[in-house]
């Protein structure tokens, strides 16, 4: 193996995961949040808080909750307070309430065994760890329009009032909603709705000049000095307002520009590494989204994407999915699901947004699911989907 | 009953080794891991509980099995194991 000049430092920083230190231009939101949840350390057991954080994609929702999980958990812990910091997203759980509330009891007891008790169940005995342990939770639930898409109100409505049932214990639980739209809330029946509508936090897109000090740091964090000159930030920053202010976004050009660099060779990430970067990055569906698929479950959406390559119209039959979905079965030497299961995975994708599903109305015979691919082109997904599905085989 | 008694049996000892490695286990995981069926999980935990070398919380309908870290006798016999695995 021979190595390269690379112009990263630590790629690690460009990860979506990655919480920074300091969140530009989110300072106020994180002082709110602050304010919120003062009593969770100040007084412990009192009372137990619910927040929103709305806003669109790349807005800072995650890093804010992350930051702010982060901070408090320390200074819990600096006053002996047992508080923990739960972060879900609700559509990596696939909506399901179960197995949001599972994630929450893996963190206090890590063979808790997976199966056999209902939600309902789970979140009784999640309250008793809690009074056993003497601990608090803050329980973060990302894209929170996932869990109310599939499960509808009771899961937000068991959540807000398991206190009321114990009314003698300790407040133990609070919650913070993150989503895209406050109006995902609307399908939420009222009393559910009106538990969890009192704080809202919105966060505006980021402009361009915020987007720039953003980007500046994660260079200063993740890139080697003098390889990311200026002119190529303020094309990222450009990029990225023109995407609606998505800061995601153009932290992964950013990345993506950098390996075209690498790529090339170049000592330095030009605003051609940019322009091909950009042509490469579908903001809507991500690359971590397709990763985290089951293996059918990509085999179905590659199958999927090639039908849709080869008509122009707007949407197909599950059946006809199901056809495609055989034929890359075969490819891969896969046994192929049936038609349920296959129903099932439909819906999980509708879920993650990668696909719509709609059923059929009138000018169809009999009723049938309707598939769509609103979001990213069918040759994008089918790359992307072929180049994932060939590294797992390797 | 006697010590040879209770540490006579290898599932017992398997049980004791994987509570005393991980700390809590379900019954089904440690039936699971001891690679025994699920009754006589059962009734090796029972003894093993009777002699209070483990313990056990109750949420709901499952039944969380830990290694007795308090009990002297369950301390002694984990240091005796991990001197052995050394």
């Amino acid at each position: 193996m021979f190595s390269h000049f690379s112009v990263f430092k630590d790629e690690s920083k460009l990860d979506i995961n990655y919480v920074p230190p300091s969140l530009p231009h989110r300072k106020a939101q994180l002082e709110l949040l602050n304010q919120f949840f003062r009593f969770t350390i100040e007084s412990p057991g009192r009372m137990t808080q619910r927040v929103l954080i709305a806003g669109r994609i790349g807005t800072g929702k995650t890093v804010l909750s992350q930051h702010f999980g982060l901070s408090i958990t320390k200074k819990a812990q600096q006053r002996n307070v047992n508080l923990h910091y739960v972060h879900v997203n609700c559509r990596k759980c696939k909506g399901s309430f179960f197995m949001i509330l599972q994630r929450v009891i893996l963190r206090f007891y890590p063979n808790f065994p997976k199966r056999g008790y209902s939600a309902e169940e789970l979140l009784q005995t999640l309250m008793q760890i809690l009074d056993e342990k003497n601990a608090y939770v803050i329980l973060a639930l990302d894209e929170l329009e996932a869990l109310i898409r599939s499960e509808g109100s009771n899961p937000i409505y068991s959540l807000t009032r398991i206190q009321e049932e114990r009314l003698k214990n300790a407040q133990r639980l609070s919650l913070i909603g993150i989503l895209r739209e406050t109006q995902d809330l609307d399908s939420l029946d009222p009393s559910a709705r009106s538990t969890l509508q009192r704080n809202i936090i919105h966060l505006k897109e980021y402009l361009k000049p915020q987007l720039r000090d953003i980007l500046e740091d994660r260079v200063t964090w993740s890139f080697k000095p003098d390889t990311v000159p200026s002119q190529t930030l303020g094309l990222i920053a450009e990029a990225a307002t023109l995407e609606g202010g998505d800061a995601r976004y153009a932290i992964e050009l950013l990345w993506r520009s950098g390996k075209y660099a690498d790529t090339e060779r170049s000592k330095e990430v030009f605003p051609e590494h940019v322009r091909k970067a950009t042509s490469s990055v579908y903001p809507v569906v991500r690359k971590d989204t397709i990763a985290e698929l089951s293996l059918h479950e990509k085999l179905f959406l590659l199958g999927v994407a090639r039908r849709f390559k080869l008509t122009d119209a707007a949407h197909i039959s599950i059946g006809e999915a199901e056809e495609a979905y055989a034929i890359v079965c075969e490819e891969h030497d896969e046994k192929r699901r049936k038609h349920t299961q296959l129903w099932k995975y439909a819906k999980v994708l509708s879920a993650l947004d990668i696909i719509e599903t709609q059923t059929s109305s009138l000018g169809h015979r009999g009723k049938t699911t309707l598939i769509s691919l609103p979001r990213i082109p069918a040759s994008e997904l089918e790359r992307e989907l072929s180049r994932v599905l060939q590294t797992e085989a390797v | 009953m006697p010590i040879e008694d209770v540490l006579s049996s290898k599932g017992r000892v398997r049980i004791l080794r994987i509570l005393a490695d991980i700390g809590e286990l379900n019954i089904s995981e440690i039936a699971r891991r001891a690679r025994l069926n699920y009754a006589t999980t059962n009734q090796h935990l029972k003894v093993l509980e009777d002699h209070q070398l483990v313990q056990h919380k109750r949420f709901g309908r499952i039944r969380i099995f830990r290694y007795n870290e308090e009990n002297l006798r369950a301390k002694m016999i984990k240091q005796l194991m991990e001197l052995w695995d050394k």
